[in-house]
């Protein structure tokens, strides 16, 4: 544990001294390794299920997929920020390579905690690194909105959650993950405990976003900077999923009935944001309602609490949270060239940049979820475990299908075919820089096809 | 000639990260160690170790 | 002001405060506010400004108001219970009597109306002042009586945390918006008070480090109002980088110090078995997160060339020692991981 994590805090000594010059190749070269060296989190043959076990830190076979993610999203980060920082002064850059690096250290100890009020205290501690990102290095006065959005939907889900957390060590004394599915069961039968449920998590619902409370999502995403739309994307949202894959177990008897407006909600939201993305104009504005969508997925396959939810959920995450990333990354590429984000202006691509439309291809099939890439494993697992539950389900899942499927076409073609519009002729070439960005996204995504049980979680 | 004390002074800085990984490594192992004798006093996960096998809990 | 006046002012000030710390006579205690009181009522009208005049005159009004009513108590309790000891208070109606006065000293809502108008009159080191040393004596006054009911705190509390947020959202001056963070916080310590006495002084000691930290930026930057702290990137770089930092932790965000006493204090509210409370409180402190968060927006977050409201001052190298605000800024920032060391230390 402290062999991944000492080494992140000393990136963070490492960016202040190393000479200008040197600033980006040293923090990506160092941030890879330890990329790098986290893979050996992924070979579990521990007894009790836990590894690399601390006083404070484990990690099991549900947060490990997560805690490689994170690992590997820094120096994909870094690589991504290059361009857009450059004019900025070297002090400023490092600072932000700095921010980004505490990101990455208050995930890895958000998801190895053992202890769910460490978990929930780094939950909330990215808020901060994200929030500088999103309000200090976006590109509009929006963002200040975007920001505070950000900041009070979070907020203002999660501090019940706190009274929920102490309510429940209270009851069962410990609120330790690895022994708090021994304890006794506790008693919920009043209306007290059905309000109490609610608070353990709406917080996590609110982090997904589920459909409802998702409006600081696409705000948040489309203000941020490339580096925080990434991370947003890729680790943040599944800090939810994650979350409530922990809290299932503690609310047992209660989640069989309460969950049913969650359920609906989750699915109604996967057709409507469905159905907002195809009627996007703005690129940015459009991956985020897709990930709004997807995430209602995963949530209805938490809700509903079947091993095969489970997995499908944690192989959702993981899948969704590469190809996010990549498709942010890629609108990127577009607007750091014809900086809007607004796609009409950005069409017919393919033209100019050929080798950037085989990687929005891919990206595209792979938010569609075509076999045999993870996106499709998790998806067909969380609807067929849906489709067990309750058939009426299929109705809308498989309309939700559909409808991914439309506009990933719809981004595709609008942003790659066709004749290309004038003013874009003479745009920059695409650099080396972007295309191993991309490649370096869809690298785990294929090699997860030959070993998904990687990231099948609790299951294998 | 490669100018070594000019190299050191420019790339002193790469040692940061492999140090920390060092010492994280050392005290994961020291706390494997700690952890690998608790179990093998508990009744319920001492075993007898296969030929060849480590003695760490990992 | 002579250095002479000044050094007994300043020594009359101590005194107030350490007489009241040190009294078990009922009598003392009022003799040591009122010595506070009036040591500091020259130094805040030192400056000849009709502002300065009208908060001194506010703050004796009110403060003189709540040591009468302090001594109206005191004496209704020698008469009722026969004895002037401040630790053997049984009879409920002086002990409340004294709350509301002490209440009124520290500016609880309902009761908290003067203190943004006299800290909006007061320079920022009188304001430091007001904000954090006289809250001290009050607040040992507090802690050693025994309230019978907690119902008057709990609502004083709850009261203040919500006048706290609210007033603070629609302000643009800074010692007005500190003046009701100052209120927000102390509805915090109140609502723990019947409860758990260490974490209201948790909570007293989180506060005056995050307040001192705050108003010794301000005075570094000489801001007084929302605009001129947008242009203290010019004067003080690193400051204007950790100052959100130093307003979040104000505002309560973890992983930073101002968490660690609204943890503790929704912790022991739950013990209490008293969730929605907890909940409701733990609410409220959203209302002040909102203006730190403005106050990081424009200090630190917009910075050039996006934010053109205010001129650029010139440059000059500052004079005043900063030992002080680094040492306060990084314990108001980084407290947390050391929590149990601080509890071990205010538990007795």
């Amino acid at each position: 544990m402290l062999k991944i994590l000492l080494p992140t805090l000393m990136l963070v000594p490492t960016i202040w001294v190393t000479p200008a010059k040197w600033l980006w190749p040293t923090t990506l070269a160092h941030s890879f390794l330890i990329a790098l060296t986290s893979f050996s989190w992924l070979k579990n043959f521990s007894e009790t299920g836990w590894m690399s076990l601390n006083k404070y830190m484990a990690t099991d076979a549900l947060s490990t997929p997560l805690l490689v993610l994170t690992c590997w999203l820094l120096p994909l980060m870094i690589l991504a920020s290059q361009n857009h920082t450059s004019a900025e002064p070297i002090n400023r850059q490092r600072m932000y390579i700095t921010l980004l690096t505490s990101l990455q250290f208050f995930l890895i100890l958000a998801f190895s905690a053992t202890e769910i009020i460490m978990f929930y205290v780094m939950f909330e501690a990215t808020l901060i690194p994200t929030l500088i990102i999103i309000t200090r290095w976006g590109n509009q006065t929006e963002r200040l909105n975007a920001g505070t959005y950000f900041l009070f939907y979070t907020l203002a889900g999660s501090l019940p959650l706190l009274v929920a957390l102490l309510l429940l060590q209270n009851n069962t004394g410990t609120l330790s993950l690895l022994t708090i599915q021994f304890s006794d069961p506790i008693l919920l039968s009043t209306y007290a405990d059905k309000i109490w449920w609610a608070g353990c998590l709406i917080a996590f619902l609110v982090k997904m976003p589920l459909y409802g409370v998702h409006l600081w999502l696409p705000k948040a995403h489309v203000e941020a900077p490339i580096a925080g739309s990434m991370i947003l994307a890729a680790v943040l949202l599944k800090l939810g999923g994650y979350g409530m894959l922990r809290m299932m177990t503690v609310l047992e008897p209660l989640t069989k009935e309460l969950s049913y407006p969650f359920i609906i909600l989750a699915l109604w939201g996967i057709i409507m944001t469905g159905s907002i993305c195809l009627r996007q104009t703005d690129l940015k504005s459009l991956i985020a309602y897709s990930s709004v969508s997807h995430m209602g997925l995963v949530a209805g396959g938490i809700l509903i609490q079947t091993p095969w939810g489970f997995t499908g959920a944690l192989i959702l995450m993981i899948a969704h949270g590469l190809t996010s990333s990549a498709l942010f990354c890629l609108a990127n590429t577009n607007y750091e060239r014809t900086h809007s984000r607004t796609m009409i202006l950005a069409r017919g691509m393919q033209m100019v940049l050929p080798l950037m439309t085989t990687w929005w291809f891919i990206a595209s099939l792979a938010n569609l979820a075509l076999p045999p890439l993870p996106n499709l494993m998790g998806e067909l697992m969380i609807i067929t475990s849906l489709f067990n539950w309750s058939w009426w389900t299929i109705a809308l899942t498989g309309t939700g299908t559909l409808i991914t499927a439309g506009y990933s076409l719809y981004m595709f073609l609008m942003t790659q075919r066709g004749p290309i519009p004038l003013h874009i002729t003479a745009i920059e070439p695409s650099h080396s820089r972007e295309h191993l960005l991309i490649f370096l996204h869809l690298l785990p995504l294929l090699l997860l096809i030959l070993k998904p049980e990687l990231i099948w979680g609790w299951t294998f | 000639m490669v100018n070594f004390v000019a190299l050191a002074r420019e790339h002193w800085v790469n040692i940061l990260v492999p140090m920390g990984f060092v010492i994280g490594w050392y005290l994961d192992k020291q706390q494997d160690q700690k952890l690998t004798a608790f179990r093998n006093k508990s009744v319920l996960y001492s075993r007898e170790l296969k030929p060849g096998e480590e003695v760490t809990w990992k | 002001m002579n250095p002479l006046i000044l050094t007994i002012l300043l020594f009359a000030l101590g005194l107030g405060t350490t007489i009241t710390f040190m009294s078990s006579h009922w009598l003392f205690a009022w003799m040591g506010l009122e010595i506070n009181t009036l040591a500091i009522i020259p130094l805040m009208t030192q400056h000849h400004h009709p502002r300065s005049t009208e908060a001194g005159t506010k703050y004796f009004l009110a403060q003189a108001t709540a040591a009468a009513m302090l001594l109206f108590a005191s004496v209704t309790n020698a008469w009722l219970t026969g004895q002037w000891d401040i630790l053997q208070m049984s009879h409920p109606l002086p002990t409340t009597m004294i709350t509301l006065a002490l209440a009124l000293k520290i500016g609880l809502a309902p009761l908290h109306s003067w203190l943004p108008e006299v800290l909006q009159g007061l320079d920022l080191t009188t304001g430091l002042i007001l904000s954090t040393w006289q809250k001290l004596a009050p607040f040992a006054l507090l802690l050693q009586i025994n309230p019978t009911n907690p119902t008057v705190l709990i609502m004083l509390g709850i009261t203040s945390t919500l006048v706290g947020g609210w007033g603070g959202l629609n302000q643009t001056q800074l010692r007005k918006i500190l003046a009701y963070s100052s209120i927000a916080h102390l509805g915090w310590m109140a609502l723990i008070l019947p409860f758990y006495p260490s974490l209201t002084l948790l909570a007293l000691l989180t506060y005056l480090i995050m307040t001192l930290s705050t108003f010794l930026v301000f005075k570094l930057n000489k801001a007084t109002n929302i605009n001129t702290l947008a242009i203290s990137w010019s004067k003080t770089p690193i400051i204007t980088t950790l100052t959100p930092l130093l307003l979040l932790s104000l505002g309560g965000l973890p992983p930073l110090t101002g968490f660690m006493p609204k943890w503790f204090i929704l912790q022991e509210l739950t013990k209490q078995n008293l969730p929605l409370l907890a909940t409701f409180t733990a609410l409220t402190a959203l209302l002040s997160l909102y203006f730190y968060l403005r106050l990081s927006y424009s200090m630190t977050l917009t910075m050039f060339p996006n934010n053109l409201m205010g001129t650029t001052p010139w440059r000059f190298f500052t004079q005043s020692t900063s030992l002080p605000l680094a040492l306060s800024i990084s314990m108001a920032i980084a407290l947390l991981p050391l929590a149990p060391a601080m509890m071990a230390l205010l538990t007795p």
